[in-house]
């Protein structure tokens, strides 16, 4: 058991900063090497997809399940797709039971935004009658042990557990009712963002930022980076403030880091056959 | 909330051959595992698979309680917070707690009061946080064995372990350890946890219409599952340090050749060493670490693999190393 208290020692913080300005990091790796990461897919029978994603230690699961609603009056032939996360008090000390706080909910909305602004999923193949029936899919992540960076464990447990998604699939029969038309499919996903994340203390950059020294970090600022190499979103945390140069650099790294770390994990293979 | 797919609601609950719908006899459990220490941030935790449940228990404590005023000055308290995930059920969950969870909360803290020692805690806490992952059906009774393995991974000194199982009816039949189908749709569920020192009962519902011969029969089934769970609840908190031990062993085991490649190396040169130090440094002295990796290679073959890819540190610590090591 590591022992974590809400305050970091200066002492602790001077140590980590020392290390960052010579280029080292307390857990030995390099300013930009990414930890180990493993996926696992459809472990929850009752979910119609799910992925458990550890970074290191840093570990969520995420469940998809689905409801059929009304659509939007702005967007009637479009499904609705939600991410919720959700900081159980199993995974840290510093976790207290009650509602999402705003940490959860700034999370969940960087990891939904991710997801949007890629358009990695097709919402008209989630409507099923124009106006009136639509799918809508909850997201949820659960962080489950927290040593740091949970927001890009989340994002990869998102679209992994999206992709893990076998969908019942509905038609309108002759009176206009909703039912089930007996099979299972898989969704269409055309893109996979994955999301980097830096931390930054004084001048110094680093990717993928564990417990430590997120604890003592000035700030650090999350890249959703999709297929085509692009930047699909960015969320900055805390107060440091970073120059242009400093993001367009960094924004290229999250692309690279990204585009290394989609090819290593290929989530592809998680997408259940259509039954 | 409208979905597609719905669950059978159909009553059968036995195969033609008069076996149980995932081939079960009457009085058998559902397929078990566990596993301890699953939740690294965690005091204690673990990780429960019974049948198609999957169960996370962490425990965190003893600690200050929040808020102050719920503080005993005689003993602790012990908090349980039982949780379902939204994607653990056929239909999604709302992720705010309920009152079926705050009442299945109360009764597993209740069930395991009785086994620790709270009056060894005054004015703290120890909180038990359990995630239901997936849920199958009995999943009070998954919780608390959980909760137990994890208080005693966490080391909490306790009485007892405690194993929970339930029994039931269904067409008719007692049965041990109800599935989801058959506690949704059988005439009686009696949800027990054993505590397994004086095999009495700590946690007790009953729903449903049962004769008094059948509860006795169904309390026999309960006893008999119960000792098979606890035998892995045993099983999971030994391999723990079991691994741990077998960890040790290797460690221990590269220290000694280390300690042995060091002194050979001190007994083959001892005044080349200091003189690498600066020599290493400057331009002219390049190639002599190679030279020293082929020497070590030929005069030591058993030294262990890590040592000869870095020659260079290893020189510079050579000297002051063997006290440390031994």
């Amino acid at each position: 058991m590591i022992d974590i208290s809400k305050v970091v020692s200066s002492l602790e913080k001077n140590y980590i900063r020392k290390l960052l300005k010579q280029g080292k990091r307390i857990d030995g790796r390099g300013l930009f090497e990414y930890r180990e990461v493993t996926v696992t897919a459809g472990f929850v029978p009752k979910a119609e997809g799910s992925a458990d994603v550890h970074i290191g230690d840093s570990r969520v699961m995420c469940g998809v399940k689905y409801d059929i609603g009304r659509p939007y009056s702005d967007n009637p032939d479009k499904g609705v797709c939600t991410v919720m996360s959700e900081f159980v008090p199993i995974a840290s000390p510093m976790f207290e039971p009650g509602r999402p706080g705003e940490d959860a909910i700034q999370l969940a909305r960087v990891v939904d935004r991710g997801i949007r602004h890629t358009n990695c999923l097709d919402y008209n193949e989630l409507c099923v009658k124009v106006g009136e029936f639509v799918y809508i899919l909850f997201i949820d992540c659960y962080m489950m042990d927290h040593f740091g960076n949970l927001t890009d464990t989340a994002a990869i447990a998102a679209i992994a557990a999206l992709l893990n998604v076998n969908l019942p699939r509905a038609k309108i029969d002759a009176d206009g009712k909703l039912e089930w038309d007996g099979t299972y499919r898989p969704l269409n996903i055309s893109e996979i963002p994955i999301s980097i994340t830096f931390g930054k203390i004084d001048d110094v950059i680093f990717v993928d930022p564990i417990l430590a020294e997120e604890m003592v970090l000035d700030g650090s600022i999350a890249f959703a980076v999709d297929e085509k190499k692009q930047v699909t979103s960015i969320q900055k945390y805390k107060s440091a403030t970073w120059s242009v140069e400093e993001i367009m650099e960094t924004s290229a790294k999250a692309v690279e880091i990204a585009d290394e770390l989609r090819k290593k994990l290929n989530l592809r293979q998680y997408t259940p056959k259509a039954c | 909330m409208t979905i597609l797919v719905q669950e059978p609601h159909d009553e059968v609950c036995f195969r033609e051959d008069g076996k149980r719908l995932d081939g079960r006899a009457v009085d058998e459990i559902r397929s078990f595992s566990c596993e301890v220490g699953v939740i690294k941030n965690a005091q204690g935790s673990a990780l429960v698979r019974h049948g198609g449940n999957q169960i996370y228990a962490a425990i965190y404590g003893p600690r200050e309680v929040h808020p102050r005023h719920l503080a005993k000055p005689d003993r602790g308290i012990l908090r349980v917070y039982y949780r379902m995930a939204t994607f653990s059920v056929h239909e999604r969950k709302s992720p705010a707690p309920n009152r079926r969870e705050n009442e299945i909360s109360k009764v597993i803290r209740e069930s395991l009061e009785p086994v620790l020692f709270l009056e060894a805690y005054p004015d703290s806490q120890i909180e038990i946080y359990i995630e239901v992952i997936a849920a199958d059906g009995g999943t009070r009774c998954a919780s608390t064995t959980a909760a137990s393995l994890a208080l005693a991974d966490a080391g909490i000194p306790m009485k007892s372990m405690v194993v929970g199982v339930a029994a039931g009816k269904a067409q008719g039949k007692v049965l041990l350890d109800l599935g989801d189908k058959e506690d949704k749709v059988g005439q009686a569920d009696i949800p027990c946890v054993v505590v397994m020192k004086d095999k009495s009962i700590s946690l007790l519902q009953f729903d449903g219409e049962m004769s008094l011969d059948e509860m006795k029969l169904g309390f026999e089934y309960v006893l008999k599952g119960a000792e098979d769970i606890y035998q892995s609840q045993l099983e999971a908190l030994k391999s723990k340090y079991q691994k741990i031990s077998e960890e040790a062993l290797k460690e221990d085991a590269k220290i000694d050749k280390s300690a042995i490649a060091t002194e050979e190396k001190i007994e083959d040169g001892p005044a080349e060493g200091p003189e690498d130090l600066p020599q290493n440094k400057s331009e002219d002295a390049v190639d002599l670490p190679v030279a020293e990796k082929v020497e070590e290679k030929a005069a030591e073959p058993k030294a262990p693999k890590a040592e000869n890819p870095a020659p260079e540190p290893e020189g510079k610590t050579t000297p002051s190393n063997p006290p440390g090591d031994a």
